[in-house]
C-alpha cells in the first residue's frame, strides 16, 4: 500500500512487475478518465501515474466544472473526491445519474466512515476508495471499473488452458481436472471474469468474501497461495501470479 | 429581574469566546453591565434576594388586607351594638312621661362623664326643651332606624362637631326625641390597629429581607467558592472537587453530581493521555525504521535494486503507520456511532460458518484444527459487515495466539435469555490480571510481543459489541475463551427456529 505520492519511482522502472500489469490497457483505444479533486498535488500524482498508465486524463478542480466536463466530454470513467468545492462529490455523481449518465465512477474520501461509503455507492458511485490510497489500488480500481465483466449467458469461463464450467462447478486445466472447494471456486470464477486485471487484496476481500475491512491476518494469500497450488501444477506456465505489494493477477501466458 | 441569571450566562459565553479573561474569572460579572447604570451590592442584584422580596411584598400585603378586615368587622360589630343600646333606651325613654322624659335625660347625661351619650328633647317647632345637642340635626330623619348624623355639642367648653349614630322619634305630644351615642371608640379601634399592624408589619418585612439578603449571600458566596474550584480545573487541576457538606441540601445534592462527573471525566482524560502515548510510540517504531532504512539507503545504496529494497522497506514502515491510524480512526467511528438504522437480522449460524470458512486455509496452515459447532438457527439484530469484522477478529486472535498443534472452537449456544458466541483456543490465555488489560488500545501481553499485530483488535470487537448492547465477557483457564453474549431484545422472541443439532467438522 504505497501512498499516492510514493509511486513515482516504481512507474520508471522498466522491470517493475507493477508497471507491466496495466500494459493490456496500451493495446486498446485510449480510455478517458475525468478526475474531479479539489487538491492540486494529489490531482497531479493521479493524473501523472493515469497517464504513464495509459490513460487519457482530465482534471477539475471543483465540482460544478466536473459536472459540465462530464457533461461535454463523456468520460469513460470518473474518480470524484467527495468534498469538493462548489458542488459535494455525491451531488455531482447523483445529478450525472439523474441524466441516465452511466459512467462508472469510483469515488475517492478521506472520510472512512462506513456509512459514509454506503451512501457513497448508493448515490450512484461504483466504487469507493479511502485515501491515503495506495496509488496501484486506485489503478486497479479504475481498470476494474472500465473492464466491468459484462452481463454474460456463458456458462463456461475460459482463460487460456483453463475452464470453468458454472452449471457443473467443475474446473479444468487442459484435460486436467482440478478439484476446487467451494471457496475456491469462487475465488477463481471471479478472477477468470477479470483475467489480465489487477486484483487487489482489498478488492478481493471486498468482492469475494464480502468482507469490508482490512483482517489482521493475510488471509488473501492464504487462499490465493492454495488456489494457485492447485491451478498451477509443477511444470506448467503459471497462470496466477503475485504482483508484489500490489495484489494478484490471472494471465493466460507468462 | 432576570438581568441576574442573564448576565451570568452571558458571562459564561464570554469566558468560552475570551480564553484570555478566563483566568480572572466571573468575579467580573460583578462590574455592573450596561443595563445596570448604578452599582449596587451584589447580594441586592441576585435572583434569590428578589424573590425574597417578593414573597415579603406578598406577606404584608396579605397581612394589611387581614388587619382591614378585623377593623372592619370591629367597627361593623361596635356600631350594631351601639345602635342595639339606643334603641333600647330610646324606648324606655319614650314610654314615659314627658315630665319624667325630661328627668331621665338629664340624669342620663349626667351620669355619663365620658361624654360618649347624647340625647335632646326639641320642641314641635324646633326649640331645644332640654339635652346636650344645639339643634335637631338636619338630615337625621324622624322615625326611622338608628343613623349616622352630624351633630353639634352644647356641653363642654366648646361647641364642637361630632359623627354620631343617633335615633329620633316624635313623641305623642309633638316633641322629638333625640338619643345618640358618640361612636369615636371604633377611631380608637382603628388607631390600636394600625399600631399593630406597624409593630407586626415592620419587623416581619424588615426580617424578610433580611433573610432573603442572607440567603443570597450564601448562595453567592458558595458559588463563589465553586467558581474559584472550577477556576482551578480550568488551570488543570484535575483532582479539584466542588465542597459539599450534607447530602440533603439541593446545592451539596448538585455539587455530588458534579463531582462525580468530574471523577468520570478525571479517569478518562487520564486513559486518554495514556492512549496517546501509546499511539505515539507505536507510530514513531515504524516511521522510526522507514526513516532509518531510508538515510541509511541514501548513502549506501549503489544499484537500483538496493534502492528498491529500501523503498520497500521504508513504505512497509509507513504503511504499518497506516495501518495503525486507520484502525483507531476505525475505532473511533465504531465507538462514535450510534447508527442502529441499519440494523438488520443477522443469521449467526451462517456468518460463523463462513468466518470458519475464511480461516480454515490459515488454521490448517498453522496445524490448527478449526471447528465450528452450530446446534440453533439463531439471529439477532445487528450489522452484519461489524459482526463479522468482530467474530473474524476474535478468531484471527485465538489462530495467532495458539500454538501449533493446538485447538480453536466456534460455537453457537443459546442460553436462557441470551445467544452466545463462543470461542475457544488452547493458547496462552488471559490471566486474571490481564483481562481488563487486553481491552486497553494497544495492550500486548508480554507473552506475545513477538507476534505481529497492532493492538487494536480487542478494542474493536469491544466497540462493535457495544455499539451492538452485547457484552464480551473474556475466560481464563487453559486457554482463552471469549464470548460475545447477546441478550434477547426485551419483548421478543428468539428466532430460534429448528434444532438442528449438527456439528459440523470444515
Amino acid at each position: 500500500m504505497a501512498l499516492v505520492s510514493g509511486k513515482r519511482t516504481i512507474a520508471g522502472m522498466p522491470d517493475s512487475g507493477i508497471a507491466n500489469v496495466f500494459a493490456a490497457v496500451g493495446n486498446q483505444p485510449m480510455a478517458k478518465v475525468l478526475l474531479i479533486e479539489d487538491d492540486g498535488e494529489t490531482a497531479e500524482e493521479i493524473t501523472a501515474e493515469l497517464a504513464d498508465r495509459g490513460f487519457e486524463v482530465e482534471w477539475s478542480a471543483n465540482g460544478i466544472e466536473g459536472l459540465d466536463k462530464a457533461r461535454s466530454s463523456r468520460p469513460d470513467a470518473m474518480i470524484v473526491d467527495r468534498l469538493l468545492p462548489g458542488m459535494d462529490g455525491l451531488t455531482v455523481i447523483e445529478a450525472l445519474r439523474k441524466e441516465q449518465v452511466r459512467t462508472p465512477v469510483l469515488v475517492l474520501s478521506a472520510l472512512g466512515a462506513v456509512d459514509d461509503r454506503v451512501r457513497g455507492l448508493r448515490m450512484g458511485g461504483d466504487d469507493y476508495l479511502t485515501k491515503p490510497f495506495a496509488v496501484v489500488e486506485l489503478v486497479a480500481r479504475i481498470e476494474a471499473l472500465l473492464r466491468r465483466p459484462a452481463e454474460s449467458r456463458e456458462t463456461t469461463l475460459r482463460v487460456g488452458p483453463l475452464e470453468l464450467d458454472l452449471i457443473e462447478r467443475t474446473a479444468k486445466r487442459g484435460d486436467r481436472v482440478i478439484d476446487l472447494l467451494p471457496r475456491e471456486f469462487r475465488l477463481l470464477e471471479y478472477m477468470m471474469q477479470r483475467s489480465d486485471q489487477l486484483l487487489t487484496r482489498a478488492m478481493l476481500l471486498e468482492e469475494v468474501w464480502n468482507y469490508k475491512f482490512v483482517p489482521a491476518t493475510n488471509l488473501v494469500d492464504v487462499h490465493m497461495g492454495r488456489l494457485r497450488h492447485k491451478v498451477d501444477g509443477p511444470d506448467e506456465v503459471p497462470m496466477i501470479h503475485n504482483v508484489r505489494g500490489a495484489g494478484f493477477i490471472l494471465r493466460a501466458g507468462p | 429581574m432576570s438581568a441576574v441569571p442573564g448576565s451570568f450566562f452571558a458571562r459564561g459565553r464570554d469566558l468560552r469566546m475570551a480564553p484570555a479573561e478566563k483566568r480572572r474569572g466571573w468575579r467580573q460579572a460583578e462590574i455592573p453591565d450596561d443595563d445596570h447604570p448604578m452599582r449596587q451590592p451584589l447580594f441586592i442584584r441576585s435572583n434569590t434576594f428578589h424573590w425574597a422580596v417578593m414573597v415579603a411584598g406578598v406577606f404584608a400585603v396579605f397581612v394589611i388586607v387581614l388587619f382591614g378586615f378585623i377593623y372592619w368587622k370591629i367597627d361593623d360589630y361596635l356600631t350594631a351594638r351601639s345602635d342595639r343600646v339606643i334603641t333600647v333606651e330610646l324606648d324606655s325613654v319614650a314610654g314615659l312621661s314627658p315630665e319624667r322624659r325630661l328627668e331621665a335625660i338629664d340624669e342620663k347625661l349626667r351620669q355619663d362623664p365620658r361624654g360618649v351619650q347624647l340625647a335632646a328633647i326639641f320642641a314641635a317647632d324646633g326649640h331645644r326643651i332640654t339635652g346636650n345637642l344645639d339643634s335637631l340635626p338636619l338630615h337625621l330623619r324622624i322615625g326611622a332606624a338608628a343613623q349616622g348624623t352630624d351633630i353639634i355639642r352644647t356641653d363642654g367648653n366648646s361647641r364642637n362637631h361630632q359623627v354620631i349614630r343617633a335615633i329620633a322619634r316624635r313623641m305623642p305630644n309633638g316633641d322629638v326625641l333625640v338619643l345618640g351615642r358618640n361612636v369615636d371608640e371604633a377611631g380608637e379601634i382603628s388607631h390600636v390597629v394600625g399600631q399593630a399592624l406597624a409593630l407586626g408589619l415592620l419587623p416581619g418585612f424588615c426580617l424578610c429581607l433580611l433573610a432573603g439578603a442572607w440567603l443570597s449571600v450564601r448562595a453567592q458566596k458558595r458559588v463563589e467558592e465553586v467558581n474559584v474550584r472550577v477556576q482551578r480545573i480550568i488551570a488543570g487541576d484535575l483532582r479539584e472537587r466542588l465542597p459539599h457538606r450534607n447530602v440533603d441540601e439541593p446545592f451539596s445534592k448538585l455539587a455530588v453530581i458534579v463531582n462525580g462527573m468530574l471523577d468520570e471525566m478525571e479517569t478518562m482524560i487520564h486513559a486518554l493521555a495514556g492512549v496517546g502515548n501509546d499511539i505515539a510510540h507505536d507510530l514513531r517504531t515504524p516511521l522510526t525504521r522507514a526513516r532509518l532504512a531510508l538515510e541509511r539507503g541514501r548513502t549506501n545504496a549503489a544499484t537500483l535494486e538496493q534502492l528498491q529494497a529500501v523503498a520497500d522497506k521504508a513504505i512497509a514502515g509507513i504503511d504499518q503507520s497506516l495501518t495503525i491510524i486507520t484502525a483507531l480512526l476505525r475505532l473511533a467511528e465504531i465507538e462514535n456511532s450510534r447508527r442502529s438504522a441499519g440494523f438488520g437480522d443477522v443469521a449467526l449460524h451462517e456468518m460463523l460458518r463462513e468466518v470458519c470458512d475464511i480461516y480454515e486455509p490459515i488454521a490448517e496452515n498453522k496445524n490448527i484444527a478449526l471447528h465450528v459447532q452450530v446446534t440453533h438457527r439463531l439471529s439477532v439484530r445487528g450489522d452484519r459487515d461489524l459482526l463479522i469484522e468482530a467474530v473474524a477478529n476474535l478468531v484471527d486472535n485465538a489462530i495467532k495466539f495458539t500454538p501449533e498443534g493446538g485447538k480453536v472452537d466456534i460455537e453457537l449456544l443459546r442460553g436462557e435469555r441470551e445467544t452466545v458466541v463462543r470461542v475457544t483456543d488452547t493458547g496462552c490465555g488471559i490471566s486474571e490480571q490481564e483481562r481488563d488489560a487486553v481491552l486497553r488500545r494497544f495492550y500486548r501481553s508480554d507473552k506475545i510481543r513477538n507476534t505481529a499485530g497492532v493492538g487494536l483488535g480487542l478494542n474493536l470487537v469491544a466497540a462493535i459489541v457495544k455499539l451492538h448492547g452485547f457484552r464480551l465477557a473474556i475466560f481464563s483457564g487453559p486457554g482463552c475463551r471469549v464470548e460475545i453474549v447477546c441478550p434477547d431484545p426485551q419483548g421478543s422472541m428468539p428466532s430460534s427456529r429448528s434444532l438442528i443439532s449438527s456439528s459440523t467438522r470444515v
